[in-house]
């Protein structure tokens, strides 16, 4: 599935102009100074230059707070499934491959059907990176700066225009029914590679990527972990802002009227003290050390191994958000051996 | 591309609890209260021994409670509860006809396959404190069927005298005699304490096995573990021999939340039970 076309940057906005009768659209915007991606009303308030987000687009298909359930004091109580037809619309391929992964485990035996509600009504249009975006992303290291899934639609973007391809049935059901394109001239996918490989070409990824799992298993040991975790304090940042992050808890919310109530799925975070603790006191993780190992492990050991790519897609918000400068992409240095 | 997902298993009631009704209620120790209930819906609960359910109570929240019943037809199924935590402490409050609501059974207990690898074994059953709770649920479908297995010998050790639980039905194993064996043991006894005054451990040497052809089964507080297991493996027990039976914090059974994740096992899908054969070198494990 992959047919080419071009739309001009005039045409896609107005395309997606369109696309509000039918879909709520989520796009990178500004907001009192910040650069967040959320809804949009029209596309003028959309931003098609990328700028790091501190949030990622996790938060459509997963949000923050989200009812999975209500009860009444009769004892009855029903599902809560929710789901609108959403337009994520300019996303990067960090973010994609995130989304590709939360898919992925969403939808692994046991499929959520609060997410896979919201996967199944949404549209994905991302927008290749042609430029690294700043000093803390690492999407190169961890060869997450090309999309290997999560979207229907990419954009390639050339001067005033952008290269369709489609990845998926509704996807292009999309491009025919909101956007007016033109025929390529059949050399724009070539153009496009050739300026992204003027920025990327001289980044190489992690030596010995593909072995990570065997090597973070050899490498538990390591005094790196030592080194990072007596810096951490333990605040969970890094998990909030991760696009591949996805432990919650369920707490109860009981109406004041105490008639009736809800249970509410929040983002959880391994690195928090309490994380793993029962109700007896005994705590399965209890220093920092063993739960930043755990964490990074999730990224590339545990999970690593069933997704078939590194679960750290290298966006670089752990690094920006984090306190104590702890990154992946050192503490993956170390453990390879790239840095001594 | 798009990736390939398989949307088949999606399932609209995966956080949806049932209810059942709370047919017998009665008071262990000042701790533990034992409840038997019944499934409304009147389907049987269709567990294999050693899984669990999480208990629901509306405005408070959820607890992973093991199943304390063997596998059987019927719609009942007996859970035996600690007051330790919020949802716990509640539960406790309820009686007879009382409802309350529940998920489940999750996670991956005594299969079949670990059911036939007992057959024609000596079965040790080390247990320690509310780690009888969740052996029940083996003990009573293996001492009926006791001929198919070359002897059973249940070691249990609590605190004090005062902490034991299924105090009668331990004195119906004790009254079997044949091949079922009990040696119990206390951390502190009473004047009318007649067994064994010692950490579990000190139980291991008093019973005779063939560590080739004897299964071990450990339940207890996360402490008794590596004691045990240094016991057995100082007897020349293989690992695979070994089984354990895990707790760990649990919010969504079904292997989403990642709380009772051990490195990159989701104990409530791969366990609670566990061969340590295949879990030794998982360095969360104990």
């Amino acid at each position: 599935m992959s047919t080419n076309v071009i739309i001009s940057k005039e045409n896609l906005l107005q395309g997606l102009d369109k696309a509000l009768a039918d879909y709520k659209l989520a796009a990178l915007t500004e907001k009192e100074g910040k650069v967040l991606y959320d809804y949009v009303d029209n596309s003028k308030a959309i931003k098609l230059d990328y700028q790091p987000t501190v949030l990622s687009p996790k938060k459509f298909f997963f949000p923050q707070h989200e009812t999975i359930l209500e009860y009444t004091s009769d004892g009855k109580s029903k599902a809560k499934i929710e789901a609108k037809p959403t337009l994520l619309f300019g996303l990067r391929p960090c973010d994609l491959n995130g989304l590709k992964i939360l898919n992925e485990a969403f939808a692994d035996d046991n499929g959520d059907p609060n997410y896979l509600a919201k996967l199944e009504k949404a549209l994905v249009i991302g927008i290749d990176c042609c430029k690294i975006c700043d000093k803390n992303a690492f999407c190169f290291k961890v060869k997450s700066h090309y999309a290997r899934g999560g979207y229907d639609v990419m954009l390639y973007e050339l001067d005033d225009k952008y290269l369709i391809e489609t990845a998926s049935d509704k996807g292009q059901a999309f491009v025919d029914k909101y956007f007016k394109t033109e025929k390529p001239k059949g050399t724009e996918k070539a153009d496009f590679d050739k300026k992204k490989e003027a920025s990327f070409g001289k980044e190489k990824p992690f030596d010995k990527l593909e072995q990570f799992p065997e090597l973070f298993e050899q490498n538990k040991k390591h005094p790196i972990w030592d080194k990072e975790g007596a810096r951490c304090l333990s605040c969970g940042s890094c998990i909030m802002v991760c696009p591949t992050c996805y432990c919650f808890d369920i707490e109860d919310n009981l109406d004041l009227n105490l008639k009736g109530g809800k249970r509410v799925r929040k983002w959880d975070a391994c690195m928090l003290n309490c994380f793993a603790t029962v109700a007896g006191g005994e705590n399965f993780r209890h220093s920092a050390t063993a739960r930043l190992h755990h964490r990074i492990n999730r990224k590339f050991d545990y999970l690593m191994k069933k997704h078939g790519q590194a679960v750290c897609v290298g966006c670089g918000r752990c690094v920006r958000a984090c306190l104590a400068d702890i990154s992946p992409k050192t503490i993956a240095e170390n453990i390879n051996g790239e840095k001594k | 591309m798009r990736e390939k997902l398989n949307l088949q298993p999606k399932n609209d009631a995966l956080y949806l609890p049932e209810e059942a009704r709370i047919v017998k209620a009665k008071n262990f120790t000042e701790k533990e209260k034992f409840f038997e209930v019944e499934i409304t819906s009147g389907r049987s609960l269709g567990h294999m021994p050693g899984q669990f359910v999480q208990v629901f109570i509306p405005g408070i929240g959820e607890a992973p409670i093991s199943i304390s019943s063997a596998p059987a037809k019927h719609n009942r199924f007996d859970m035996c509860v600690r007051a330790v935590g919020e949802v716990t402490n509640k539960i406790h409050t309820m009686k007879e006809g009382d409802s309350l609501l529940f998920r489940g059974p999750f996670g991956h207990g005594f299969d079949d396959k670990i059911l036939s690898r007992m057959e024609g074994k000596h079965l040790i059953l080390i247990i320690g404190g509310l780690g009888y709770a969740p052996l029940r649920s083996l003990i009573n479908k293996i001492v009926p069927d006791r001929a198919k297995y070359k002897k059973i010998t249940l070691l249990y050790g609590c605190k004090t005298p005062a902490d034991r639980l299924y105090t009668d039905e331990i004195a119906e194993l004790y009254k079997i005699g044949a091949n079922v064996e009990v040696l119990e043991t206390v951390d502190r006894g009473d004047t009318n304490w007649k067994h064994n005054v010692g950490v579990i451990t000190t139980l291991i040497p008093k019973v005779e096995f063939n560590p080739e052809e004897t299964l071990a089964f450990i339940v207890g507080p996360p402490i008794m573990y590596k004691f045990v297991l240094k016991s057995l493996l100082e007897k020349k027990m293989p690992t695979a021999n070994i089984f354990i039976d895990l707790e760990r914090r649990m919010r969504c059974g079904v292997g989403k939340c990642g709380h009772c994740q051990m490195e990159g096992i989701y104990v409530c899908q791969e366990g609670p039970v566990f061969n340590y054969a295949e879990v030794e070198k998982n360095e969360e494990v104990l």
